[in-house]
């Protein structure tokens, strides 16, 4: 195995070409705007929803979800108690993750959420329908802006755009593909 | 079988080759607006060309680099030199955990390796979570696209595969109701899965972490519900630093079906407590066509797939006719590499109209290699002889003006005289099958340039 | 008659025709109304007669070695000459970009800078700005994939959705001519040199396809300035016995100035 690591090595240095200068990245900038944010989410299949506080996340919820139960959640009284460790029928069995997302971006309408937001690594694709509460000032104009201020992308964090979906059958889209049915945004 | 008798076979059923060249012709126009509407788009293309071409220009340095930073991470870094020994390290960490079930998101690496059959072969059970990929799996196809595998397929096809596999009623083709029970299925599969398989579309050097993206969100439902994670890639997949992933991200689905970003961008850099994170890193001719100044950029490739969408030649002609795993434009420049003679026909395959070259995102000279393969192939005798000596033979007349003129006005007079039966038979004159030939003037241009002449 | 600086600048220029075989064999008259377009716009044009072809049947075919002693008889025709003028964007892109495999002297590097595409020639190097005609047919511009991507005459739809080109704006002068509105405006026909005979069959439904959308979109006279894709779509109009007439660019506006 090892000696499968030396012989492509030596291959690749024997092949590459002269070094060729890496480019530095300016910084492209565009809308970073609130409004042009929620446009794209919309339009790529997530929902916005402008709230007053997190104080009665539980009330928003149940309004936006009035038949389904089992919630889990950082931010509020949860239904269903999940953590790194818990089971995953346990975990199948949630209808509503209710997160903190980090900040969005604009040009594309994702948000960046850490594992340190998501209780389960699988929680945000394995619930039914997934809500991320958004402070509405952290948005920034593009990916550039957007890995700047990660600085470092921790253990495992996604980038989440909308929610789950195909368009392999006859390029038809179909939203809730084996993630999340739905990404509702909460703008605080 | 050569990519034009595959074509031909395509170009039988003249609706589904509308159909089919309509649907990406379709994905092309979606990838256009979402060009138009980024004025930097062009610089970004040229960014992610010279981030490429420098990762490839310091490769072995970024290799070690990025193999150090994952080691870190608690990653387990394997090499793999070809494709059998990518799946004998892949089967022997399933069977290192007594594991039997395993899903897969979607990778052209695993594909090009036939990861799966040798896993199949070996009592595992693998299943491929990409709805497209599990469509085709169900039908033992090969994909026909590298960002839509199953897109030979109309939503009939769908409904007839899924009432046998899943059971869905006969002729339920609506994509809705399929796409659910697709997501019932594969839940279940989800659930029992225990080691995953992912695909990689970057690897950071700098930071030893791989970034998978998908629409569905199966790479991720599938590596965090198992407890060992193998992620498979191409030696090529790097770049240096984490800030590079901007210009990337921003160029790849807008490229590939015109969305503003894929639905999961996920970051895997650590494995869960408790769990393991393995990358085979895998050679499999790629050190080879790194040697070759004239190809060794088409290994800045990031499988968006613009140039299939883009190419007038693979709309008509379905993407299995390149009988490769990459097909396309940037298939036909791949695969010659692996097998010259096998692949012959395929830089041939193309009319080098040069739309790959300007759709693509890293700014592969698409077209350009194509020509210069077809001079490799000649070179190494993989041209029928019978073109190689008549293209001799033309030579021979073209360069000698005389000959040429004598030449030129013999066949003119033939066309003219023969009947039309004759001149236009479809046995020996490929033109005249759907074409006329042009009608024959009593006179070149240069008899009539003579003539001027003559009474000036 | 006195002559203005541009006009006698025009006079000296020494060009050399260059008419592809398959048109000297085929379309005489595109030649024809080449150097007639020419000459009206004050350039005497001589047409070299040991000329044959750009090599590129060969070239294509992965015998470019082969086409060599092709590129030189290319050279040594045209080498005394300041500009080489061709209709024929293919032939042209050809010559400038894969005359690269011989030795660059001198004599190569300038036939290759100064071969030039007939319309590129006369907005470019001549300052033609627009032709006064008129044209009173509804005309489908087919892009030559080698004029418009590879010596860059015309927006690409890769790049820009707007559709500006050389030949667009030199017959958008001519009266009464309107363009047809192409669903696509610049896909490849198909022709693709020996493309068209081993891949028939792709070859012919590209251009078939091309064919609908003129005829969908109303088009009388189908015109662009390279010959090569015109034959190959005149072979199928006329298989089809469709009302549209196919006319080399050079053809209309040669027509137009009286």
């Amino acid at each position: 195995m090892s000696n499968s690591r030396e012989k492509i090595l030596a291959a690749v240095k024997a092949n590459q070409p002269e070094e060729l200068p890496l480019p530095d990245v300016p910084a492209f900038t565009g809308d970073g705007s609130l409004e042009k944010f929620t446009t794209i989410l919309e339009g790529i299949g997530g929902k916005v929803v402008p709230i007053r506080g997190i104080t009665h996340l539980d009330v928003v919820v149940q309004e936006l979800f009035p038949t389904d139960e089992r919630v889990a959640s950082t931010l509020m009284a949860s239904s269903v108690l999940v953590d790194a460790q818990t089971p995953i029928e346990v975990l199948a069995a949630v209808d509503i993750a209710v997160l903190q997302g980090e900040f969005g971006v604009a040009e594309n309408g994702t948000i960046w959420l850490p594992e340190a937001n998501m209780l389960n690594r699988a929680l945000p694709m394995i619930t039914q329908h997934l809500v991320l509460v958004l402070d509405h000032k952290q948005i920034v104009p593009t990916m550039h802006q957007a890995y700047a201020k990660l600085g470092s992308v921790g253990d495992y964090g996604i980038f989440l755009a909308g929610p789950s979906k195909t368009a392999d059958i006859e390029q038809s889209l179909v939203i809730g593909a084996h993630g999340a049915r739905s990404l509702t945004v909460l703008l605080v | 079988m050569s990519h034009s008798q595959r074509s031909d076979i395509f170009l039988l059923d003249a609706e589904r080759t509308t159909w089919h060249d309509e649907t990406l012709w379709f994905v092309r126009q979606k990838r256009d607006k979402a060009v138009y509407a980024l004025p930097e788009f062009q610089d970004l293309r040229e960014l992610a060309s010279q981030i490429k071409n420098h990762t490839l220009s310091k490769l072995d340095h970024y290799l070690v680099q990025f193999e150090e930073a994952a080691t870190r991470n608690g990653v387990q870094v394997h090499w793999a030199a070809d494709a059998a020994e990518h799946n004998a390290i892949v089967l022997g960490l399933i069977r290192k955990h007594n594991a039997t079930r395993v899903v897969k998101s979607k990778s052209m690496l695993t594909e090009e390796c036939h990861l799966n059959p040798h896993l199949i072969k070996n009592g595992i059970e693998v299943i491929d979570t990409d709805l497209g990929e599990r469509i085709i799996q169900m039908r033992e196809e090969a994909p026909s696209h590298v960002v839509l595998p199953a897109i030979h397929l109309k939503k009939e096809d769908v409904g007839d595969t899924f009432h046998i596999h899943l059971g869905t009623t006969k002729g339920n083709n609506d994509p809705q109701q399929l796409t659910e029970a697709a997501r019932q299925h594969l839940r279940e599969k989800f659930l029992a899965g225990e080691v995953a398989i992912s695909g990689v579309n970057f690897a950071i050097a700098e930071t030893g972490s791989v970034v998978v993206c998908t629409n569905e969100g199966n790479a991720d439902l599938g590596v965090n519900l198992a407890k060992v994670h193998i992620a498979c890639m191409g030696m090529e997949k790097l770049i240096p630093r984490l800030s590079d992933l901007s210009v990337f991200t921003r160029v790849l689905t807008r490229s590939a079906t015109g969305q503003p970003v894929t639905t999961y961008t996920s970051h895997f850099t650590k494995p869960a407590p408790g769990k393991e994170m393995h990358i085979v890193i895998v050679d499999n001719g790629r050190t080879k066509q790194l040697g070759r100044p004239d190809f060794r950029a088409s290994l800045k490739c990031i499988r968006c797939g613009a140039c299939m969408n883009t190419c007038p030649v693979y709309r008509r002609s379905g993407g299995h006719s390149y009988d490769f795993t990459i097909p396309g434009p940037i298939g036909a420049i791949l695969s010659p590499n692996i097998d010259m003679r096998k692949h012959a026909s395929l830089p041939f395959a193309s009319t080098l109209c040069g739309s790959c070259t300007d759709v693509c995102p890293v700014k592969i000279d698409i077209h350009t290699q194509l020509y210069k393969w077809r001079q490799v192939l000649a070179a190494e005798g993989e041209i029928p002889a019978s073109k190689k000596w008549s293209m001799r033979l033309l030579s021979s007349v073209l360069s000698r003006p005389g000959m040429y003129g004598l030449g030129g006005k013999m066949a003119r007079q033939g066309l003219r005289f023969l009947p039309h039966g004759l001149t236009h038979a479809k046995g020996y004159n490929p033109w005249a099958i759907a074409r006329e030939l042009p009608e024959p003037p009593k006179q070149s241009f240069r008899e009539w340039y003579e003539q001027q002449q003559k009474v000036k | 008659m006195l002559l203005t600086a541009s006009e006698a600048k025009n006079e000296r220029m020494k060009v050399g025709l260059f008419i592809p075989c398959y048109v000297d064999q085929f379309y005489p008259q595109v030649g024809i109304a080449t150097l007639q377009l020419l000459e009206k716009l004050g350039v005497k044009a001589h047409f070299p007669k040991q000329q044959t072809c750009c090599g590129q049947p060969m070239a294509n075919s992965g015998c470019e070695q082969d086409a060599i002693p092709v590129y030189h008889n290319f050279v040594d025709t045209f080498q005394d000459y300041d500009y080489v003028v061709g209709p024929a964007g293919s032939c042209v892109y050809h010559v400038r970009k894969h005359f690269n495999i011989i030795d660059q002297t001198p004599k190569v590097e300038h036939v290759r800078e100064n071969t030039r595409e007939l319309f590129d020639f006369l907005i470019n190097v001549l300052g033609v700005t627009d032709i006064p005609g008129s044209f009173p047919y509804k005309v489908g511009l087919h892009l030559s994939c080698h004029g418009q991507r590879g010596l860059h005459q015309a927006n690409e739809s890769e790049m820009t959705p707007v559709r500006d080109g050389q030949l667009k704006r030199l017959l958008t002068s001519m009266k009464g001519l309107e363009f047809t509105e192409l669903d696509r405006n610049d896909e490849c026909c198909g022709f693709g040199g020996t493309f068209c005979v081993s891949e028939a069959g792709i070859s012919a439904r590209m251009g078939q396809d091309r064919v609908k959308d003129h005829v969908r979109n109303g088009t009388q006279v189908l015109t662009g300035g390279d010959m090569s894709c015109l034959m190959h779509l005149e072979g199928i109009i006329r298989r089809g016995k469709l009302p549209i007439k196919v006319m080399h660019a050079a053809e209309i506006l040669n027509g137009a100035i009286l």
